[in-house]
């Protein structure tokens, strides 16, 4: 009674039966295609400062430290540090015609290693700077690139270093408010 | 009938009509679809859609929106909620659209969002869950000068809505 071998060998040859994937295939496909979004749109936090607010903390903080940034076209970036009542600046020039994005990111780089505990950052673009080089200029100063790893700041309530990638992510239009 | 006979054993010759269709190479291709579906498949519960005539700029920003008020600057006009508010001619104000005294000022925009937020704090005043936080969405093409995107961003603030978020495109990291 014992099998012969080309029998077995018959056996073990089937058909897997594909039809019921495929049915939870093509319920699947037009539902993800209703939701799916192929362009993602995101949003960059730009709150304008009041004036009377900005008028208040101007005069609260009259010897914190702000940082301003100033873009325009002919000169490139101006950055103005004002502390205790005086202000130095340091000048980012055009690349070319061009804003120079690269040195302007390293720049930020080196003052937020200065001043390690600002986040906040003024941004005041000249009138003709067009909103694609306004972004392009927020990233560069909003955060590090993967590849940079981390700067470090002292934590406000427990006093230890905390590491973090953010540069100067609390971005303002300075110059709405003035009118 | 000898034609008919011939037909008979002509179909009792030929293999049985059912038959098997090959279905292998079109779950391969279902396979691929569902996986390029799923990676580009949104959470955000907001969605928005960049308006026809406009080409916002592209961020590394990982943001997802909020169902707040939607404005939108294109080349042509400024929109609130989709209806125009004001022409623009290749994205330059009309002077009669700016007040005289403060050229940041367009009243028509400040008229039309001052609408919105007497409405959106009514609202908040009947309904305790809602709150009017002066949040708005403002899409505008990228190649807009900032001398445009100030007034907007101005007259809003004037209207209550001071906390702006400007649109863009994700490129990722």
């Amino acid at each position: 009674m014992k099998r012969k071998f080309s029998q077995r060998t018959e056996d073990s040859t089937f058909d897997l039966n594909l039809a019921p994937m495929l049915d939870i295939i093509v319920s699947i496909v037009p539902m993800l295609l209703l939701s799916v979004a192929f362009v993602q749109v995101t949003v960059i936090d730009t709150p304008v400062p009041q004036a009377v607010e900005k008028a208040i903390a101007k005069q609260d903080n009259k010897d914190a430290t702000q940082i301003l940034l100033h873009v325009s076209k002919k000169e490139g970036f101006r950055f103005t540090i004002t502390e205790k009542g005086s202000s130095k600046d340091i000048v980012v020039p055009l690349k070319g015609t061009d804003l120079d994005l690269d040195k302007l990111h390293a720049e930020s780089i080196a003052l937020k290693k200065a001043y390690p505990d600002i986040f906040r950052l003024e941004l005041n673009p000249d009138e003709s700077i067009p909103l694609d080089n306004i972004v392009a200029v927020m990233d560069a100063i909003r955060q590090l690139r993967p590849t940079e790893g981390k700067l470090t700041f002292n934590d406000v309530e427990s006093g230890k270093p905390v590491e973090t990638n953010l540069i100067f992510p609390d971005i303002v239009f300075g110059n709405v408010a003035g009118g | 009938m000898a034609r008919r006979g011939g037909f008979r054993k002509y179909m009792d010759k030929r293999s049985p009509s059912t038959f098997k269709i090959q279905i292998t190479s079109m779950v391969d291709m279902f396979v691929i679809l569902l996986v390029f579906l799923l990676k580009s498949y949104s959470t955000s519960p907001v969605q928005i859609t960049p308006g026809k005539d406009m080409t916002l700029p592209a961020s590394t920003s990982i943001k997802d929106p909020t169902d707040v008020l939607k404005l939108m600057v294109s080349k042509t006009g400024i929109f609130v909620d989709d209806k125009k508010i004001v022409d623009l001619k290749e994205g330059s104000l009309d002077v009669k659209d700016v007040e005289a005294n403060d050229t940041q000022f367009i009243r028509a925009l400040y008229t039309e969002l001052d609408q919105q937020a007497t409405k959106s704090r009514d609202i908040a005043s009947k309904n305790e869950t809602v709150e009017f936080d002066g949040k708005v969405i403002m899409q505008a093409d990228k190649d807009l000068p900032y001398d445009i995107l100030r007034k907007v961003m101005y007259t809003s603030m004037m209207a209550g809505y001071s906390d702006v978020k400007i649109a863009v495109l994700s490129k990722g990291q």
